[in-house]
């Protein structure tokens, strides 16, 4: 089933992009509960397409091999393999080099590089660390840690009553003790797009460093990391059409050279002694032992995916399924929607509460119609605690979804609320 | 209707406890103090009880706290059923319920009410909300110190 060609793809608004993909999605086959599953928890993790799953296959099937490490012919082809996947993840977010691509097996693993690697041992006691309070736990525990053990202060960017990051505030709390201001892109849980390329900017005046959590970002929407001039961008393949267990951490290159290594072991060395070593160039440095070879693959195989539809086009049906969703669900009683009501100005992701119905209730009444949504926490604790919600449920959407499910979804949660309302009046 | 089916779970009794709790509060004095939550939601329960001079039995038990229909009905359920028992006897009921949530027999006549619990068994996904307040119980049972602080928190999640 391969992809439709580059050529039958522009953006055009009468063309129905998921209509084009969707059969590319075996799973979106499935029945739930004797309902046609819809997959609304593209947040947490993206389905595969079949062009990822073959990718993986065939390299199990005919190229599996350890890289870096013989000189026989299949090594040789696993190991082109899994550095021409981080080629194409090079040129997919814009970095200058594909040395400046560092595969981790997830976005937080990336953060808790830089946070182990740079962060121990360039901050010291008194220094300051912007985070935003819209921050997943993954943007956050690391740098605790960090502050913990180096006497650095995180310091924590409000939001406005709009739910959009608030610009004043943030460049109130830069000063000449600023050294790292880590942010995300995209709010998991608000939906909000933050203005990273002008807080990027506004940090480096400071002489601070600034990485970006893209996980929301880079699977939806064009990353250029140029363009953003940020220091350190991370991202998780499994969101992006890509396997579980793959990850990637860009760095700017003199950076990632003057950061020591995070892991030890294997395939990050140049020379080792009884007492000591030398260790690999980048990226390898940051690798040690086998790493996710196959999951590579496929990640690569996934960028190829997103790059013939083009992130533009994925972007632009996102907003239009959202800006019904959003629509839609202001107009069921009961409910509040959190983050920008302005559909232009959010990713494609809506987090909502309902009157006096706990979201778990709500998702297993959605999950008994075949409709997958998140509830919970969504991983961002400390933002439900200051948006005085004690949790809320998501609804996230992604390439392969349709206005005809956002349809049905608002259709199924309104019955679900009155079934609530009416036990519960 | 087409959530029909949901019905099974989300019995008449189980809406009616969420809605209006019998046993919610806190017990004074407070003999044990257990939170108890999940972490992966979010969902917490603040359970205190009260007990006799000779520490063997629940006078009284109340719960506060956050969470779904399931896991705040399962509490007031369970505090009704264990109110007046013995510690042991206490236990037996933790251990009688969980056992149901694993497909396990129904209460009998004594302890009906709690079989309003059972659907939720054919949910697995939701069985962790039903046992977060048993699961508390249990500890505040258990702990070898009668604890009247409880500031710390016992996870429900990864352990059975
Ligand atoms: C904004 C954001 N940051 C970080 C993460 C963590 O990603 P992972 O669990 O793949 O490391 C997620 C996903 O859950 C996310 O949405």
């Amino acid at each position: 089933m391969a992809v439709s060609p580059l050529s039958s793809f522009k953006l055009d608004h009468s063309f129905d992009l998921a209509a084009q993909v969707r059969s590319d999605f075996p799973i979106l086959q499935r029945q739930i509960n004797g309902h046609p599953l819809i997959y609304f928890d593209n947040a947490a993790t993206s389905q595969k397409p079949l062009a990822v799953l073959q990718a993986m296959d065939h390299y199990y099937r005919h190229c599996n091999a350890n890289v870096h490490r013989g000189v026989h012919t299949l090594s040789n082809e696993a190991t082109d393999a899994y550095e021409g996947a981080r080629e194409k993840i090079a040129r997919f977010v814009n970095a200058p080099s594909p040395q400046e691509i560092i595969y981790t097996r997830n976005a937080s693993e990336a953060i808790n590089l830089v946070a182990y690697s740079w962060g121990l041992s360039h901050l010291e006691r008194g220094d300051e660390i912007v985070l935003s309070v819209m921050e997943h736990h993954s943007n956050l525990i690391p740098w605790q840690w960090v502050a913990q053990r180096t006497g650095a202060h995180l310091k924590f960017i409000q939001i406005t009553p709009e739910g959009e990051l608030d610009l004043e505030h943030y460049r109130s709390l830069l000063n000449d003790r600023t050294r790292l201001v880590a942010v995300t892109q995209v709010s998991n849980m608000l939906g909000s797009i933050n203005p990273v390329q002008e807080m990027t900017e506004l940090a480096h005046r400071y002489g601070a460093k600034v990485l970006l959590d893209a996980c929301q970002s880079v699977p939806h929407m064009p990353v250029d990391v140029q363009a953003l001039n940020c220091d350190w961008l991370a991202f998780s393949g499994h969101k992006m059409c890509g396997p579980t267990g793959i990850g990637v951490l860009y760095g700017r290159r003199e950076l990632l050279r003057a950061m020591p290594p995070f892991l030890g072991g294997g395939e990050m060395i140049a020379d080792v002694y009884w007492d000591h070593a030398t260790y690999a160039d980048i990226p390898h440095k940051f690798e040690a032992g086998t790493p996710a070879i196959a999951q590579a693959v496929g990640l690569g195989a996934a960028v190829d995916y997103l790059s013939q539809i083009g992130l533009e086009q994925v972007h632009a049906h996102e907003q239009r399924l959202i800006a019904r969703l959003l629509d839609g669900i202001q107009r069921i009683a009961g409910i509040t929607v959190y983050g920008p009501k302005d559909p232009a100005r959010r990713a494609g992701l809506v987090s909502f509460s309902v009157e006096a119905v706990h979201p778990h209730d709500l998702s297993t009444l959605l999950d008994e119609q075949g409709i997958a949504i998140r509830a919970g926490h969504h991983c961002t604790q400390p933002l439900h605690r200051y948006l005085r919600v004690q949790s809320t449920a998501r609804a996230s959407v992604y390439l392969y979804n349709t206005l005809a499910e956002v349809d049905c979804f608002l259709d199924v949660l309104a019955e679900a609320v009155e079934f609530f309302s009416a036990a519960l009046s | 209707m087409p959530l029909d089916n949901l019905r099974g779970l989300y019995q008449q009794v189980i809406l009616e406890r969420y809605k209006k709790p019998h046993n919610f509060g806190r017990v004074d004095p407070v003999h044990r103090h257990q939170r108890g939550h999940n972490p992966s939601c979010g969902d917490t329960i603040d359970l205190t009880l009260q007990l006799d001079p000779s520490q063997e039995r629940i006078v009284d038990i109340k719960f506060e706290g956050a969470g779904c229909a399931i896991a705040l009905a399962s509490a007031d359920l369970m505090a009704d059923a264990v109110r007046g028992r013995t510690i042991p006897e206490a236990l037996q009921l933790v251990e009688r319920f969980q056992a149901m949530m694993r497909g396990g027999e129904e209460f009998p006549r004594e302890q009906r009410a709690l079989n309003a619990m059972k659907g939720v068994a054919q949910f697995p996904v939701r069985i962790k909300c039903a046992n977060l307040a048993w699961h508390a119980l249990k500890y505040a049972l258990e702990s070898p110190e009668p604890q009247a602080d409880g500031s710390a928190f016992v996870s429900n999640e990864n352990t059975d």
